[in-house]
């Protein structure tokens, strides 16, 4: 059951209504078993043991931790103790299971110097992981650590915990909530027409960018990635730059599906995108894409590391030696070199590593490495830099960083590398420029068709809209909210005939899976 | 401790770590109020802190705290 299914909008429906004329205590227990139903239809249903293992261990060690407090001598070691192990096992399972593609080369990088015939059997075991291990396995490493840090009240009710653990329409592709935030799981929800509305609109948006704009910039994006040799010059051009935009469409259209659908039950999820193509810079950029998982990093790993006092050794020293600027630039590049890294790891594999962490890396760094020399230029040249053009540019150039990085996450190091130097060779090489590409209909070879060609250009304008709505009155609905009634029902009713019409689904089609489900 | 000297003694680290000599808190300051004061300058400026005096914040409030007011209320108590 995926969340772009038409059982799955029945599922949710159905659940919704059982929702509101549930007794109110037993609310969160409705949210349970709907969980683990979808968990049942969507996952592999033994695997929700691992579930239970991690939510277990956040229990047992949360309880330990608030027991040890409750005595008149809190011993420091023993609340360090649970802590470290409750986070080992999950950290661990997760390792095992969803960073296959990282230890098992360097597993293989030893057995080429140290052959053992029994490793070579463990490389072969495949394991299925759980659904969506990647995003509750942060969730309950930041449960377990708020308890530690005092700033969340260990859950006493381990089946509430289990909830929060196994809470489905986030437990796909996040949102990354926090605890604080998800307490809300566990109160008494009355029926409100607001949410219902709000929700189902919501849920709407998102279909226009998954089926409607995602799945045929797809078909456009892969068929030129799936033959390079066959696709150059600005067909590599036309990939790098429009993955982008069908990352974006994908990754936030299921927001808006997973967020909806929270809506309806009355439970407001964190936002995970800020239209991110506004932003001017890189740094940015990062504020408003994937927003908790960047949020998670930074509380979890980039202030506790800034904070132990190896690193501010070391700080002290970087000062010492090359100066006060020059110091702590040192520091900033090493903390952000580590939680680029461990981003890089959460995604599972090398070429996230490689050519995504440390590219983004580098490009925030060269960007920090830069800023004081351009902001003299562009005085000198009395620019001006809140002009609607510089601005323009601006972001224009942070898409464009952002599509290299998102070129070797597609493809790879290797391949994202050729086409991003086959794309080079328009300007490079003599007679390798093919523009003619958009005129000739040589395009449609590719399986898209001029009515898609349009219905792309539609829906990215659409988007554009939205998005500056957005960010005048901080969401597009509360303004459609106070136009007149005959409009607001036009947009709505606009928008659901569009998604039937050109919604890529039906008997014979299956909707890609979302890009951001693996993890 | 009063609340003056702490306020006098945390210009002195802002001023000092965001290099600006104008920069003036009150309890309402919030980080968007400040030039330069972004998620990385936040723990830099925590660990100046701690430095300025003696203690460590724990990090629970590190990634709670909403303003500065709150900031010394923190280094209040910790400095009792």
């Amino acid at each position: 059951m995926t969340i772009t299914s038409s059982y799955f909008l029945l599922f949710v429906a159905i659940g919704a209504i059982v929702y509101y004329i549930t007794p109110k205590n037993w609310q969160w227990l409705e949210l349970l078993f709907l969980s683990l139903f979808f968990y049942y239809y969507a996952g592999t249903p033994y695997t929700v043991i691992y579930l239970a293992i991690s939510t277990l261990t956040a229990y047992i060690s949360t309880m330990i931790m608030q027991r040890e407090r409750n005595r008149t001598e809190c011993r420091r070691a023993v609340l360090q103790m649970a802590v470290f192990i409750a986070l080992s096992v999950n950290i661990g399972l997760w390792f095992i299971l969803k960073g296959r593609d990282i230890w098992s080369f360097f597993v293989r990088g030893m057995q080429e110097h140290f052959y053992i015939p029994q490793v070579d059997t463990l490389l072969n075991v495949q394991l299925i992981s759980a659904l969506g291990m990647g995003y509750y396995t942060l969730q309950i490493i930041g449960y377990i650590v708020d308890c530690y840090w005092e700033t969340a009240r260990p859950q006493k009710n381990p089946f509430k915990l289990f909830l929060f653990t196994v809470y489905f329409p986030q437990l796909t592709t996040g949102p990354i909530s926090r605890y604080d935030q998800l307490k809300v799981l566990y109160d008494k929800h009355k029926f409100n027409y607001q949410n219902i509305a709000f929700g189902a609109q919501r849920i709407l948006w998102g279909f226009v960018k998954k089926i409607v704009l995602a799945e045929r910039v797809g078909i456009l994006v892969s068929a030129i990635v799936n033959s390079p040799e066959t696709y150059t010059g600005f067909y590599s051009w036309i990939a790098i730059l429009l993955y982008p935009l069908q990352m974006y469409a994908d990754f936030s259209g299921c927001m808006d599906i997973v967020l909806g659908v929270s809506e309806l039950f009355d439970i407001r999820l964190a936002e995970n995108f800020r239209n991110p193509f506004f932003a001017r810079t890189s740094q940015e950029f990062w504020q408003r894409w994937h927003i908790t998982l960047g949020a998670w990093a930074k509380d979890y790993v980039l202030y506790p590391l800034l904070k132990t006092s190896p690193i501010i050794k070391i700080g002290k020293l970087c000062r010492k030696r090359f100066g006060k600027k020059a110091g702590k630039f040192l520091v900033n590049a090493l903390g952000m070199f580590v939680l680029w890294l461990v981003m890089g790891i959460w995604h599972g594999g090398l070429k996230y590593i490689v050519g995504v962490s440390l590219w983004y890396w580098m490009i925030l760094m060269l960007g920090d490495l830069s800023a004081p020399f351009f902001k003299k230029v562009t005085l000198f040249l009395h620019m001006k830099t809140d002009s609607f053009s510089w601005r323009i540019f601006q972001s224009g150039r942070t898409y464009l960083i952002y599509a290299v990085g998102a070129a070797f996450f597609n493809q790879g190091v290797y391949k994202g590398m050729a086409m991003l130097l086959d794309a080079c060779q328009v300007i490079s090489r003599k007679n390798y420029a093919n523009p003619w590409i958009f005129f000739d209909g040589s395009i449609l070879t590719t399986g898209i068709t001029y009515r898609d060609i349009n219905i792309i250009l539609f829906t990215t304008l659409l988007l554009i809209i939205v998005g500056c709505l957005r960010e005048k009155y901080g969401c597009a609905r509360i303004w459609i909210k106070n136009q007149s009634f005959l409009f607001r029902w036009f947009i709505w009713i606009g928008l659901f005939v569009f998604v039937l019409i050109y919604g890529e689904y039906g008997p014979g089609y299956s909707a890609a899976e979302f890009i951001y489900q693996g993890f | 401790m009063t609340r003056e000297e702490v306020y006098e003694r945390l210009n002195g680290v802002f001023r000092d770590i965001l290099d600006d000599d104008t920069i003036e808190l009150h309890d309402e300051t919030v980080a968007d109020d400040v030039d330069g004061w972004d998620s990385f300058e936040h723990i830099n400026l925590v660990v100046g802190v701690e430095e300025e005096f003696g203690f460590k914040i724990p990090m629970g409030k590190v990634v709670t705290m909403k303003n500065v007011g709150e900031m010394v209320d923190i280094i209040l108590e910790l400095g009792k």
